[in-house]
């Protein structure tokens, strides 16, 4: 489970998130939708504290992931990101080969067994809907495949490290629709076994792959509900207009 | 006149001028091989100098220019990467590093007489080792150190950053970054850094003068505290000060020759290099 007590965030000057409270359960899909620059993303990259990379930035407020304060003193930072996978906007495949894209977060946490490795990108290439496109070719470079494909092979990089959580910020938005259609499956499938995120600017897709919808507006959440009843029968104006799309 | 004429007057200039450029390239090359190649044969290149230096070849030079441009390059190249990195992955951009970036250009502005003067009072006298492959190798490698260090940042700095934040986002430290993903994307690059340096080493004379260079020493060196003949310096000594500037003359030639195919072989060399590493890394 993940949970944002009172988050107050700041890029220098600028208030981005303004007293963010809200809780995703275990193996749920929640959706964050909202107008651009309404701090989707920057409330994303808090729960793996990729926010952390960015100089002059400041937090108040507590982010608990399985229990534990994220920003409190003592968290190991490489080791959360292990826990909290992220994907992309745009496919970032690293320049090697498939299958030492995916064994990459192995190796840096120091695996060196080619047996169990071997066993892993298998394992995480099955779940990412790929293993039958790529078993082939586990040698080629990671380039060589379709945008679609590289963000499938982003996903099993990630779950290869064995996260609890998955964040995804847009990871569709570069794609076309037959891909996305295959990424919004894969995220049933994954929600078995993990607590997911998506921000979204597609409200169909929201609608489609989530559980809960959050409703951002200039730093704030205006609205967080079921996402049947969010798209159904909102409880505030600004959704409604939002989401039949009289502005944004 | 037309918009359009006056546009392909423009690029008839244009043009024309890179075709001179070109065309002065092409004259001082052929100018050189037409001089020099009627006395390189395998004697030449292979035998020490004979005769007051009107005679026989220059092997000595040869072999003591490479000791210089690999001795440079040890010294160089480590530091200079380390700084790169130091300066684009980790220090961010306040003002110390601006401060390093400053000096570091207005290093690479110094002239080179000024390094070897520096050479001889730091290397030569104070650390004690004498003209020596040593000292001409530390004088060289500070000398091409900031031009190691600037091609090195723009290569980190031509890789995107999602490559980054895709590798810390999995649990990488930044350090693994920086040696799994980072290095092997700027590799190419940072070759390229090499290329530039080792051509820039083997071609200066001022900075070896007095920290290295020998007027005539047929024996070759057997360590690294042993002086060198070098090719520019040679080069330098014959053209100006031989007993007999006229019977050296084609000599003076062979060794430009031998100089500038060194420097030529050095750039295909590491552009082969540059190639299949850049194969293997391939980005998109
Ligand atoms: N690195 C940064 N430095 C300063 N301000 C930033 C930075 N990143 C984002 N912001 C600002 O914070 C606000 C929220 O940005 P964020 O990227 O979280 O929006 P978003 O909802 O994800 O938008 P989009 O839908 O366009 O991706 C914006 O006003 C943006 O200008
Ligand atoms: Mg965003």
């Amino acid at each position: 489970m993940i949970q944002s007590k009172n988050i107050d965030f700041y890029y220098s000057d600028f208030h981005a998130l303004k007293g963010i409270s809200m809780e995703m359960e275990a193996h749920t899909v929640t959706a964050f939708i909202g107008p651009s620059g309404c701090g989707k993303s920057t409330f994303l990259r808090l729960f793996n504290r990729m926010n952390d990379l960015i100089p002059g930035t400041r937090l108040t407020g507590e982010c608990i992931v399985d229990g534990r304060d994220i920003y409190a003193r003592g968290v190991n930072v490489d080791e959360l990101r292990k826990q909290v996978g992220m994907v992309f906007q745009k496919p970032n495949p690293f320049p090697k080969s498939i299958f030492e894209n995916v064994a990459y977060g192995l190796r840096v946490n120091g695996v060196g067994d080619r047996k169990f490795i071997e066993q892993r990108v298998e394992e995480s290439l099955a779940g990412a809907a790929l293993w039958n496109e790529v078993k082939d070719k586990l040698k080629k470079s990671a380039f060589e495949l379709s945008g679609g494909q590289q963000q499938r092979l982003c996903i099993a990089r990630a779950l290869a490290v064995k996260p609890s959580v998955l964040l995804m910020d847009e990871p569709a938005s570069a794609l076309d629709p037959i891909s996305t259609s295959k990424i919004e499956e894969l995220i049933h499938e994954l929600k078995k076994d993990y607590t997911i995120v998506i921000v979204t600017h597609n409200m169909q897709q929201a609608a489609r792959v989530s559980d809960k919808t959050g409703f951002f507006m200039l730093g704030d959440l205006v609205e967080f509900s079921d996402t049947k009843k969010m798209f159904l029968n909102p409880d505030k104006e600004q959704t409604q207009n939002y989401i039949t799309g009289r502005f944004g | 006149m037309s918009k359009h004429t006056g546009q392909n007057i423009a690029f008839w200039i244009f043009r024309l001028l890179g075709l001179i450029v070109v065309g002065i390239l092409l004259w001082i090359l052929g100018f050189i091989i037409w001089n020099g190649i009627g006395v390189i044969d395998w004697e030449f290149l292979t035998e020490a100098p004979t005769d007051g230096m009107t005679g026989g070849g220059i092997f000595p030079a040869i072999v003591g220019t490479c000791c210089l441009i690999l001795g440079s390059m040890i010294v160089a190249f480590p530091i200079g990467v380390m700084s790169a990195i130091y300066t684009t992955e980790y220090a961010g951009n306040g003002r110390v590093v601006r401060f390093i970036r400053i000096m570091t250009d207005n290093l690479g502005g110094i002239p080179s007489i000024i390094f070897g003067l520096f050479g001889m009072s730091l290397f030569v006298n104070t650390l004690g080792w004498g003209d020596s492959i040593l000292a001409g190798s530390f004088t060289l490698g500070l000398l091409v150190l900031p031009l190691v260090i600037r091609t090195t940042e723009e290569a980190l700095k031509a890789i995107p950053d999602s490559f980054r934040t895709g590798s810390l986002a999995l649990g990488a430290t930044k350090l693994q970054t920086i040696r799994r993903v980072v290095l092997p994307m700027a590799f190419p690059n940072i070759v390229t850094g090499l290329i530039l340096s080792i051509g820039r080493v083997s071609g200066e004379t001022a900075p070896i003068l007095f920290t290295v260079a020998a007027y005539f020493l047929p024996k070759l060196p057997t360590g690294i505290f042993d002086q060198v003949m070098a090719l520019p310096y040679h080069l330098y000594v014959i053209a100006t000060s031989g007993t007999d500037l006229e019977s050296a003359r084609p000599i003076a030639y062979g060794t430009a020759l031998v100089l500038i195919v060194i420097v030529l072989i050095m750039n295909i060399l590491a552009s082969i290099l540059r190639r299949y590493f850049g194969k293997k890394v391939k980005t998109n």
